[in-house]
């Protein structure tokens, strides 16, 4: 794990990817949620998903409803895992490291 | 479901791109992003922002099987899948970035290249060789004569006797162009008056011809005569209104023998309109008729 977030690059669209996350970090987001928070195109926001979903930072999952029920096809959700919200907060922390309130 | 909502074109174009760009992402991951995609895709709001929703995802293919091959995304990914912008490509993004960049660079360059030479392009074989246009002239009356010629010095060669204009000359050397009028008349005999004969209060005239911005003779070069090795000189009469413009259909005065040439030679002088320079007398502008002479070169 420590390899894999050593591999993650803090991209100024990372870090609004995480932060749409840490709004709420119990919050399962699809890509649509998370483009509607930080507003990154999609060409962006979902290779930075997967990055931080290999890094272990993120997991997903299908969202559990009858597409036919529901009218609509099911969406894949993502959420931040104990290791993701840890690093995450690690990692906003830094920058707030040395700033002047 | 998701066709119900892919009722326009631009739906349907964003449908498939995303399609295309799911399947060209590694092998595992391919239907869980066409899936996870267009079910993103059912949330946005509009066609345009549905295409460009689409759009992204065929980028994103590619940074995801860049980042594949970099290792950020484990190789349980599955194979990749071949072709397009995604992984299939041989070379990495940055090489491909840097060549569609230069691609790009190079087009524009052209087309500004294109531009500035005025799209004068020259697609006539290397073979053929310059022609040459022979104005004509009419040597004033009070012109100074030149000096004899060195002994031994051979005239030009009369091609044919033009009783208003001076004879043409055959040029020295086939393959040049001179830009100047031949002297046709620098043997001096033809240049002398009478000395015993008083000036007469003639007007100065001096006959117009081929001006600035008249046509490359090349491009009238016809192809069939380029293969045939046809060469030749003709003589076009053209009349000239004080503005350079032709006021009549030039007509051949003396053909080159080859009926593709002269045809060359008449469509030499009908482009040239506008760009003749018009006859003067005593320096204003007239109409006039003159003849000028256009010689098909071909290089050996």
């Amino acid at each position: 794990m420590a390899k894999q977030d050593r591999e993650i690059r803090m991209s100024l669209q990372t870090l609004k990817v995480l932060e749409a996350f840490l709004e709420n970090p119990t919050d399962q987001l699809s890509g649509s949620d998370v483009h509607s928070r930080c507003g990154l195109a999609s060409g962006t926001l979902y290779p930075i998903l997967l990055r931080l979903e290999a890094a272990g930072w993120f997991v997903s999952r299908w969202e559990s409803i009858d597409p036919a029920t529901a009218g609509r096809p099911r969406r894949r959700l993502y959420r931040l895992t104990p290791t993701g919200l840890r690093r995450a907060s690690e990692v906003f922390a830094s920058f707030n490291r040395g700033v002047v309130a | 479901m998701t066709s119900e909502r892919m009722v326009n074109w631009a739906d349907r174009v964003a449908y498939r791109l995303i399609h295309r760009a799911a399947k060209r992402a590694p092998g595992a991951l391919s239907e869980r992003l066409e899936e996870e995609w267009l079910a993103d895709l059912a949330d946005r709001q509009g066609s345009l922002s549905r295409l460009r929703f689409a759009v992204g995802c065929c980028w994103a293919t590619s940074v995801i099987a860049h980042d594949r091959e970099l290792g950020l995304l484990p190789a349980a990914a599955g194979p990749v899948a071949g072709g397009g912008f995604g992984s299939g490509s041989s070379l990495p993004p940055a090489w491909r970035r840097t060549a569609a960049f230069i691609v790009v660079a190079g087009l524009h360059i052209t087309v500004f290249y294109a531009f500035v030479v005025g799209l004068d392009v020259k697609f006539l074989p290397s073979h053929v060789g310059p022609t040459v246009i022979v104005p004509v002239p009419v040597v004033p009356k009070d012109a100074v004569p030149p000096p004899p010629p060195p002994t031994g010095f051979n005239p030009p060669k009369v091609d044919y006797p033009l009783p208003d204009y001076l004879p043409p000359t055959e040029a020295a050397d086939p393959n040049t162009v001179d830009p100047t009028p031949p002297i046709a008349k620098n043997t001096g005999q033809d240049l002398v008056e009478p000395s015993h004969t008083p000036d007469p209060p003639a007007v100065r005239h001096v006959t117009g011809g081929p001006g600035s911005g008249f046509p490359i003779p090349d491009d009238f070069y016809p192809s069939a005569a380029i293969y045939k090795g046809e060469t030749g000189a003709a003589t076009v009469k053209v009349c000239v209104n004080s503005k350079g413009r032709l006021t009549s259909e030039p007509s051949i005065e003396e053909s080159t023998g080859s009926d593709r040439l002269d045809g060359g030679a008449i469509n030499l002088a009908k482009a040239g309109s506008g760009h003749y320079r018009p006859s003067t007398d005593d320096g204003r502008p007239v109409d006039s008729c003159y003849a000028f002479r256009v010689r098909f070169n071909l290089k050996n």
